[in-house]
């Protein structure tokens, strides 16, 4: 094998493979070429690989996977002024145009033109190279590890929602959902301030982490109907009216109107978790207690120097979520195990320099 | 397509060189920087008072005149070159301009706030050159198609419709306030105006010459004021209290007006609109004048005042300003009162410069 730029592609549904590609050119002045050492898996890398599709990108041709990475600065354009070689960076997945009202209005993530990694046709992170505008490349300090800077991303959806749950010091948070996006959840809201941050979930093993790491609180999910279950989370975790803020980070129709019905009268709920597109929403609850309801999606303006801010001061912790690290030839091993829901984040090492 | 080839073309500018030093030079032809570049034949440019404070004193604040720059940023014009990938204009399409394009790359530009880039690039800021040529280049983006019946002044007045856009957004300006705005100049004016049209219940416009309260009467404005003037030997924040006072007893304004628009930099005017903005309300600083001036701070805290800055304008202002004067809300064409032809652009700026009661907003004819 040439391995200039060792990739790792979904070839089609359900198969991958290991390329190697040419090395990215810069595209600008602007630009930058980052030699990806850590990149973490996300529940949407395994949905691509598994169905070839969500919602309407759709996979048409072989696509390299992987967005959450952090790496070594190897190449600057003439332009880059912020960074440069030998730089450790956490690395923003998604390039917006900049010129849409969305981008201009301080809202990047809605760009209707954005270039996300890894959601089609855009290739993703997980090579040994990958370019990005420099704008886009946060700076690690030395002392967080490019393990923690693959963190980042993950970090930074929890940042968004957080911001867009608008959590104020002393509120009460409830957050169903304790995956990667879940905990990080807790873990902002904490910094931020909150003075019970409840987690739920169905799986005991994944609340009593929770419980360690960052939740006040926890609940095991029951089977029992969204009104008592939230009547439950409100009496056994001391929510007085209701909670201030929820938070879906499941994607579950259960814990959707559970998160509904567990708010106190003017609270908000924001939608993070991503299943079922259309499901069964209690409407008049919402209205009648006229609750703020958003959706949250990636990462917008400065949601990443937060997260990079919030890691460095020790406010919040990332190392904990990793629970293992595979090397990139095993890249395909690391996603049958996020598959098959072992451990919280699994990091895939970079490509190895040949001998 | 494009009009003219370079060889035939030129590119007759009005140039700034140095301070109080303009001259007419013939520059060459712009080219388009990149694919989302669009080159304007500029029709007609509005002229503002920094142009003016620019020819006479060669800087505003940190921004200062080294290298001869061309001045104007108020524009309309036809779009006569595209770049590749512009999708939002054609050739031959009547456009307002926005004079300003941010780098879109950093903090401000990413968070919504490309006002305060500080790579901006601002027609008539030094050192960039001006709309006063006959072309212009512009990123397609700060190009705004203006309907067949808005003729071109009109879509060169779209600028300072947009700053009082801006001013308006600013004070978070919501339907049913009470706004008094300081300052019936063409800020002003328009201010009275847009927050009429955004469903203010009350505006008031204040002024210091009588004329220009009669034009704000048929403008935007409920009700008109003119100060009294200070008795000699009298504080001036005595008489900018007792001032405040009358207003808001005249006009049956409460504890104060919910905005207060300060459009005139005038420090007696900041003062009063201090004392009289209600409780909890909001005073939003457009004007300038004096860079340092004798604030009521206490008068500030004591009444938590929401005191904010307002510079330029941001997404969304100029297709607001846009749409103001295409729908008929805001008649822009009422503020012109001269009209000049591009080889006269030096007398329109003496008339400006000369600040007579009569002279409202000047306007330069584009090169033919």
């Amino acid at each position: 094998m040439g391995q200039e730029n060792l990739s790792f592609v979904l070839e089609k549904t359900g198969v991958v493979k290991f390329e190697d590609r040419p090395v990215p050119k810069l595209a600008s002045d602007y630009d930058v070429l980052v030699n990806v050492k850590f990149t973490g898996i996300c529940g949407s890398d395994v949905h691509y690989w598994q169905h070839g599709a969500i919602g309407s990108f759709i996979v048409k041709a072989p696509m390299v996977l992987g967005h959450e990475s952090s790496g070594i600065i190897t190449a600057v354009g003439d332009k880059v002024s912020t960074v440069k070689v030998g730089d450790r960076v956490a690395m923003e997945p998604g390039i917006p145009c900049r010129r849409c009202i969305r981008c201009k209005d301080g809202k990047y993530n809605l760009c209707v033109d954005m270039r996300f990694a890894a959601t089609p046709p855009i290739d993703g992170t997980l090579a040994k190279y990958y370019t990005l505008p420099e704008d886009f490349c946060y700076k690690l300090p030395e002392s967080v590890s490019l393990e923690e800077g693959a963190l980042m991303e993950p970090l930074a959806v929890g940042v968004h929602i957080t911001r867009q749950a608008n959590i104020q010091p002393g509120q009460s948070v409830v957050v169903f959902g304790s995956g990667p996006v879940g905990l990080l959840c807790c873990a902002v809201a904490k910094a931020y301030g909150a003075n019970k941050i409840v987690a739920v979930d169905i799986n005991k093993e994944r609340l009593d982490f929770a419980k360690s790491y960052a939740a006040t609180d926890i609940v095991v999910s029951q089977r029992e109907s969204a009104a008592d279950s939230a009547a439950r989370i409100i009496k056994d975790c001391d929510l007085g009216h209701g909670a201030d803020v929820a938070i879906d980070a499941s994607g579950a129709e259960p814990c959707i109107q559970a998160g509904i019905h567990v708010l106190r009268t003017g609270g908000t709920y924001v939608q993070a978790g991503m299943g079922k597109s259309d499901i069964t929403f209690p409407i008049g609850a919402m209205g009648a207690k006229e609750l703020n309801v958003k959706g949250s999606f990636r990462y917008s303006s400065g949601d990443y120097r937060t997260s990079v801010d919030l890691v460095t001061s020790g406010r919040v912790s990332v190392k904990e979520l990793i629970s293992n690290k595979v090397k990139f030839l095993d890249a395909e091993t690391a996603f049958n195990d996020v598959k098959a829901a072992k451990g919280i984040k699994v990091l895939i090492e970079g490509v190895e320099d040949s001998a | 397509m494009i009009m003219k080839t370079d060889e035939q073309d030129s590119n007759p500018s009005f140039v700034l060189r140095a301070i109080k030093d303009v001259a007419f030079e013939d520059r060459a032809v712009p080219k388009l920087r990149d694919e989302h570049d669009v080159r304007i034949h500029i029709a007609q440019t509005g002229i503002c008072g920094s142009d003016v404070h620019y020819w006479q004193r060669g800087r505003i604040g940190d921004f200062i005149l080294n290298s001869p720059i061309v001045l104007g940023h108020e524009s309309s014009g036809t779009v006569v070159e595209v770049g590749s990938a512009v999708k939002n204009v054609k050739v031959g399409q009547r456009v307002a301009v926005e004079p300003g394009v941010p780098c879109r790359f950093c903090g401000y530009c990413r968070s919504g706030q490309y006002n305060l880039c500080n790579d901006t690039i601002f027609a008539a800021t030094p050192p960039w050159d001006g709309t006063l040529s006959k072309y212009y280049i512009v990123a397609s983006d700060y190009t705004y198609p203006i309907p067949d019946h808005m003729n071109m002044e009109e879509g060169a007045l779209v600028e300072p419709v947009a700053v009082a856009v801006q001013i308006t957004k600013v004070a978070d300006l919501r339907a049913n306030q009470t706004v008094v705005v300081f300052g019936c100049g063409p800020i002003g004016v328009l201010c009275q105006a847009v927050a009429k049209a955004y469903g203010a219940s009350r505006v008031i416009g204040v002024d210091a010459v009588q004329s220009r309260l009669d034009f704000a009467s048929s403008f935007g404005a409920d009700d008109v004021f003119l100060p009294p003037k200070p008795e000699s030997g009298v504080d001036p924040i005595e008489h900018a209290e007792r001032v405040a006072a009358l207003l808001k007893e005249k006009f049956n304004l409460g504890e104060g007006p919910d905005v207060v628009l300060e459009c005139t930099g005038a420090e007696p005017c900041i003062q009063t609109g201090v004392f009289v903005t209600k409780k909890g309300g909001t005073y939003v600083q457009a004007g300038m004048g004096k860079e340092v001036v004798a604030f009521p701070i206490t008068t500030a805290c004591i009444r938590a005042l929401n005191i904010k800055g307002s510079i330029r304008y941001t997404t969304g202002c100029y297709p607001a300003a846009v749409d103001l004067v295409a729908s008929g809300k805001i008649d822009v064409k009422r503020l012109i009162t001269n009209r000049f032809k591009f080889e006269e652009a030096e007398q329109a700026f003496e008339l400006v410069k000369a600040g007579k009661q009569d002279v409202f907003k000047v306007v330069i004819e584009g090169v033919q």
